[in-house]
């Protein structure tokens, strides 16, 4: 009686495959995920039926809040360089800052994603992005709700700079018509 | 799985009358698969290929002139009070609201749609120019070039709005 084993129910399946893809795949997110830097100003994107998507390179980005304040940024860190060092660090020399703290405050501007800008100091500061990279697209990104007035600003400044093509951020509107 | 071989020391040498003793061993992987499934699902879930959406712009030369005949200029003022004014030409301009009472705020209203496109179609050689107030949101422009868009409207360009425009709303009918 003992001698005939009770069958087992049990069974092993080799997992190994499932486990590469998986890691396979893990990799693949950890690799390609960029965290969303925390927005200094949130903007309450308006809606269109626009598909085109935003390159990810030399883009110039002005950004219009709410509240009518301009924020600035551009997407390659070497022009960011060259607009600190032809704009920025001349007004903070001036200031009377040391050179260590000028040269601290780059390293800020170089990570910064956006920067405040003054109404009356935008077009400097698009002429210098303009002049740090020919190619660079320029992008007005506006809250919905911002007045027409400021954008017109972007937009005459973008023309006084020879930018006759610009893009304008929007969110997709699923719905269809 | 988990399963990790050596070399055995005596292998090849005394074949067939002894196995040689396998110095393998088994390691749990368990807890790490475990890990890698829960990095795998948050980066999954987390993760979302959000490239901004944009609509594209151009914008004519401020010294370039392009004549066109006075009667196939549509012109389209949005004044502050989200109205709509077309004229077609030199005509008084009509009062058309921009957005439908109560209804989609992010769609403009069925009459200027419908006006659009007719005017459109009965006359190929139409140009609109948009005219927007400086007290007006934003939003109005990307809705307006939106439904340009969608109607597959090309022939239309943004102007200024000048004090002379304001004139002109105030004779609407």
């Amino acid at each position: 009686m003992s001698r005939i084993k009770a069958k087992r129910v049990g069974f092993r399946i080799d997992m190994t495959p499932m486990v590469d893809v998986a890691f396979l795949l893990l990799t693949f997110f950890m690799l390609t995920t960029k965290f969303r830097p925390p927005e200094a100003v949130r903007i309450d994107l308006p809606s269109s039926h626009s598909l085109l998507k935003l390159p990810e390179t030399d883009v110039l980005t002005v950004t219009v809040g709410g509240d009518n304040s301009f924020m600035m940024g551009v997407s390659s860190q070497q022009s960011r360089e060259k607009i600190f060092n032809s704009v920025v660090r001349f007004k903070l020399q001036s200031a009377g800052l040391s050179s260590t703290a000028v040269a601290d405050s780059l390293k800020h501007f170089k990570l910064a994603d956006n920067f405040r800008v003054d109404q009356d100091e935008l077009d400097k500061f698009v002429v210098m992005a303009r002049f740090a990279n020919q190619k660079l697209r320029p992008v007005i990104k506006a809250d919905a709700n911002a007045s027409f007035d400021a954008v017109n600003k972007v937009i005459k400044v973008y023309k006084k700079a020879n930018l006759l093509t610009f893009n304008l951020v929007t969110a997709l509107e699923k719905e269809v018509r | 799985m988990g399963m990790v071989d050596s070399p055995s020391r005596r292998s090849g040498k005394k074949r067939g009358s002894k196995r040689s003793k396998r110095l393998g061993f088994h390691l749990d992987m368990t807890p790490m698969v475990d890990v890698a499934f829960l990095l795998l699902t948050f980066f999954m879930l987390t993760t979302t290929f959000s490239k901004s959406n944009t609509m594209e712009i151009n914008t004519p030369p401020e010294k370039m002139e392009v004549k066109v005949v006075e009667n196939n200029v549509l012109t389209l003022r949005i004044a502050d009070d989200s109205m709509a004014y077309c004229s077609l030409g030199g005509k008084a301009p009509r009062r058309v609201p921009l957005y439908d009472s109560g209804g989609n705020r992010s769609a403009l209203s069925g009459e200027l749609r419908q006006l659009l496109k007719q005017q459109d179609s009965s006359n190929k050689k139409l140009v609109i120019v948009v005219k927007i107030s400086e007290k007006a949101r934003y939003r109005y422009l990307v809705d307006i070039i939106d439904e340009l868009n969608l109607m597959k409207i090309e022939r239309f360009s943004l102007d200024d709005y000048t004090d002379q425009d304001a004139l002109e709303v105030k004779r609407a009918i």
